[in-house]
């Protein structure tokens, strides 16, 4: 991310010829290109579709004398920033995606901060300040997740048609398959192993409610208990990525989350296999 | 009939309320990504009552949420996606999915020469079709302020006269 090897000793002089005293004058180039690269890769980090990047970027460019040109991939995001007083001055730069994540809060946050800018509330220097705390935004507390969690897909099964006891089952299991996920993600494992492992435990579990013979439509906890683990934010992300025309993005994201779908698929198999659950 | 509607709105505001948490949206959104997702379920139930059909009942659903996303998102100042996508997953066709899935093992345990195979392969493709589609109406709900209306941002959206149509 640190582009230390461009030359931005051309730079300095630039303020001298601009005439417009606007915040930016103090930032230079590199500053300003730190920021956009800060605040799209946070974004992309925390489950934004790439229009709503562009958005927020955009926002904050318009308070500059820089024009900013952006290409979002998957992997990793590169902007080119060119200063609008002299347009020699072109900065381009890349910087890595390191995980594909959900955390609604940092988007709500930055959406916040963009519009504060806009609406001249902060000055450039503040939102930098700003943004670089927001990747400590807090998160719930994991048993609160973990119990919501189980309450929902206890919901879900009901709503699919089974009774209380297929709804226990199913609370149960995605309990402790969301507690596997937390744990290893904590622990850094491979994210499709994660996912394989989380299915598995999550259908073993629930799998027991075919093999006691309690419930009454035991089918149902089966595939509502993992519905914890289903991509939700990738697929819809990739699909309004294709509505708005970030064709490549989308089917990336698309990609990735039906290679989540083919984990869980697996995880369920080798539990049904081991199990023995053949007549499902 | 009431009492059923009222019964699955409860159950899905607790869905929405999961995933809400799941996905770290702030605690302002909570309540509302609750409400909406046990209004869009409660519609797409109704509407399957009187036969409408998965699909169309899905979509109506999720146009609700997100038009009334666009209010409440001005209401409560978030982004508008941080309480519609839970509030839409509540209808994500997990049991389709899973039905997808079982028909692929099924095909494989079959091989070439079972008796229904022809119709396990038929049911296959439907389930797949029917997942897909609903997956892609869920998206359409979540994103219908930017389709259409012509501002780029929910922001800006405040009056009926943004839709760019002229009824008078």
């Amino acid at each position: 991310m640190r582009a230390n090897v461009l030359d931005y000793s051309h730079v300095d002089d630039r303020c001298a010829d601009v005439e417009n005293t606007r915040s930016d004058k103090e930032l230079s180039l590199k500053e300003f290109v730190d920021i956009i690269l800060e605040v799209s890769t946070l974004l992309l980090e925390s489950g934004a579709h790439c229009e709503r990047i562009n958005r927020n970027v955009q926002r904050i460019a318009q308070k500059t004398n820089y024009k900013v040109e952006m290409l979002i991939s998957f992997t990793a995001v590169s902007v080119s920033v060119t200063d609008m007083g002299n347009e020699e001055n072109i900065v381009t730069a890349n910087k890595k995606i390191i995980h594909h994540g959900v955390h609604f809060g940092i988007l709500t946050n930055t959406s916040l901060l963009t519009w504060e800018l806009a609406e001249d509330r902060i000055s450039l220097q503040e939102l930098h300040q700003r943004i670089k705390r927001l990747k400590d935004t807090s998160r719930y507390s994991v048993w609160l997740v973990r119990l919501f969690i189980g309450i929902a897909c206890g919901s879900l099964c009901l709503l699919a048609g089974g009774n209380l006891i297929d709804g226990a089952f199913a609370f149960v299991a995605s309990f402790v398959g969301l507690a596997v996920r937390q744990e290893m993600i904590k622990r850094k494992f491979n994210l499709m192993v994660i996912v394989i492992c989380s299915a598995f435990v999550t259908t073993t579990i629930s799998g027991l409610n075919i093999l006691s013979g309690f419930g009454y439509s035991p089918q149902t906890s089966i595939a509502t208990s993992v519905l914890f683990l289903i991509p939700g934010v990738p697929l819809i992300n990739s699909i309004i990525d294709l509505l708005e025309g970030y064709i490549p993005t989308g089917i990336a994201r698309g990609a990735f989350g039906g290679f989540i779908l083919l984990c869980i698929a697996v995880g369920m198999f080798i539990s049904m296999t081991i199990i023995g659950i053949n007549n499902f | 009939m009431l009492i059923d509607i009222l019964k699955d709105a409860l159950l899905s505001f607790f869905v929405a309320i999961g995933f809400a948490l799941l996905f770290e949206t702030p605690k302002k959104g909570l309540l509302v990504a609750g409400l909406l997702g046990g209004l869009g379920h409660a519609i797409r139930f109704t509407l399957l009552y009187f036969d409408f059909g998965l699909i169309s009942a899905t979509l109506s659903g999720t146009v609700v949420i997100g038009l009334l996303g666009i209010y409440c998102a001005h209401k409560i100042h978030t982004p508008p996606v941080v309480f519609t996508l839970p509030a839409c997953i509540t209808m994500i066709p997990g049991l389709y999915a899973y039905k997808t899935m079982l028909g692929c093992i099924r095909i494989y345990e079959e091989g070439t020469t079972g008796a229904k195979t022809a119709f396990l392969l038929h049911d296959t493709v439907y389930n797949f079709i029917l997942t897909s589609s609903l997956l892609f109406s869920l998206a359409i709900g979540i994103c219908i302020a930017a389709l259409l209306f012509r501002k780029k941002s929910v922001k800006k959206i405040k009056k009926i006269k943004d839709l760019g149509i002229k009824i008078f």
